[in-house]
């Protein structure tokens, strides 16, 4: 059983003894705070590691283990942490990994929270995070010095759509002893095999591509076992004690456990049944965006259009190499200003206004008045987001009433800028 | 063939590897938890391959542990 979608919907074939009760083909929900032990010594035990055990769900709960155990068996890896959001993902990963004194090497184009939460949240704690342009390596270099614990990146940026190489920066990164983070939600490890391509933890939001439908927020840490944790000065005890498990038992032993952002049983569930479906899923909203992306550069109101699919794109050719041939899902295009953003934005009626990605719906919105919002118009500006900006995540509807609806819309646009 | 686990020592009548010893000591999730053989680390994808000799010391703590 080797392909990639056989093993999304079948997972590791369970063993005669870790059958469910009644056979079932989908594992029950176990929605319990706590789990009982016949014995004191049984509940020591499992505080202690000397047995296997849930025992409180905020550290792990069978639900999300499954889950867990799912997403490692197609992402590869060491192991998985599953969190409550993407966002939640990324601030434990990080707070593990680095403290008050040292220092992030982070793309500059990078997320609105993730800015928000390295650059605002975490810098009044004394982690500070040097911002860099990531196609440059020589500047990635000189942002590191000793004090640095991780670079920080995603590998399509949102919404710049930019692409670095991983593999370059993976490799200059572990020269200095300092383990490379991959926020890979934008193409999924089914497009971006992020740790076979040098990333020691990937980072997923599993509410866009793995969730589907939009149903359930949740977050990934995926520790790929590359990096040798002993070179991390805050894995101290950690990799003395779990050796190439420091991260993960850091993450379940302290950090996950302590800021309690955990996976909910329910949210699990329907994860791990978008899950099933990503393949199919990701392929159709890839080629939606591809269409979408060249049907936008025939359209007279559109300034221009970004998607790394089209050949004009600066970073096509490393996106074709590093994503299976395929592009993502999400593309930008340039308007006159916001107004004409916001004009194209309510004349839409199928293809929805909304923050999400990767969800089976198209979404719009206009990133410098919402996502970006709290950042003044030059931070923006250095983020690649302009006024006329709008960005599109590519759904698994029919392209022509996809294209129907964008061609309504910026023909209304292109009327009104007439009269 | 004598191996301590966990402190404790345990007979195994033929040669055994880690993964037959996580099994007779039913470790479950195996992908929870670490294990060194003789103080050092044994890779989960070393757990078939590792062949465990008369007196080695085996061992395993999981990373899950407990909470509230």
């Amino acid at each position: 059983m080797s392909g990639f979608a056989t093993r999304a919907v079948h997972g590791p074939l369970p063993g005669p003894a870790e059958r469910w009760q009644h056979g079932d083909l989908r594992p029950p929900v176990h929605d319990t705070v706590a789990f009982e032990f016949a014995t004191a010594e049984e509940i020591a035990d499992a505080f202690a590691g000397r047995r296997p055990a849930h025992s409180y769900s905020r550290i792990s709960n069978p639900t999300v283990a499954a889950f867990e155990r799912r997403i490692q068996e197609l992402a590869g890896g060491r192991g998985v942490v599953a969190q409550a959001s993407g966002m939640a993902a990324i601030a434990t990963t990080i707070l593990a990994l680095a403290g008050a004194g040292s220092n992030i090497v982070a793309g500059r184009s990078l997320f609105g929270n993730t800015v928000s939460l390295l650059a605002r949240t975490l810098e009044p704690w004394g982690l500070e995070t040097r911002f860099v342009e990531m196609k440059d390596q020589a500047a990635v270099a000189a942002a590191i010095d000793q004090n640095t614990r991780a670079i920080f990146l995603e590998s399509i940026t949102n919404p710049r759509l930019e692409v670095c190489d991983l593999p370059a920066l993976a490799e200059l990164g572990r020269g200095r002893g300092v383990p490379l983070l991959v926020d890979n939600t934008a193409p999924t490890f089914y497009l971006c095999r992020a740790g076979e391509l040098g990333a020691a933890v990937e980072i997923i939001s599993s509410t866009k591509y793995i969730s589907g439908g939009g149903a359930a927020v949740g977050g990934l840490i995926i520790d790929h076992g590359s990096f040798d944790w002993q070179r991390s000065p805050r894995m101290g005890e950690f990799a003395r004690r779990f050796g190439p498990f420091a991260l993960l038992a850091a993450l379940r032993r302290e950090t996950a456990r302590d800021l309690g952002a955990c996976l909910a049983p329910h949210n699990a569930y329907l994860q791990t049944l978008g899950l099933e479906t990503l393949a199919l899923r990701v392929d159709r909203s890839c080629a939606n965006a591809l269409e979408l992306a060249r049907f936008l550069t025939t359209q007279p109101a559109v300034r221009k259009v970004n998607y790394p699919g089209l050949e004009d794109h600066p970073d096509h050719e490393l996106a074709r190499r590093q994503f299976n041939g395929r592009f993502g899902g999400i593309l930008t295009c340039e308007l006159a200003d916001r107004q004409a953003c916001f004009a194209m934005l309510d004349k839409l009626q199928l293809i929805r206004r909304a923050t999400n990605i990767n969800d089976n719906k198209t979404l719009a919105i206009h990133p410098a008045s919402t996502i970006f919002a709290e950042f003044d118009a030059a931070e923006r500006e250095a983020m690649g987001v302009s006024e006329g900006l709008l960005r599109i995540s590519a759904g698994i509807e029919d392209l022509a009433d996809l294209q129907d609806d964008l061609r309504q819309a910026l023909a209304a646009l292109t009327k009104e800028a007439k009269e | 063939m004598r191996i301590k686990v966990n402190g404790e020592d345990k007979e195994f009548s033929q040669e055994v590897n880690v993964s037959r010893v996580l099994t007779e000591q039913n470790v479950e999730s195996p992908e929870m938890v670490a294990v060194q053989v003789n103080g050092a680390f044994v890779d989960k994808e070393q757990f078939e391959a590792h062949t465990l000799r008369d007196g080695d010391s085996v061992e395993f703590l999981y990373f899950m542990g407990g909470g509230a």
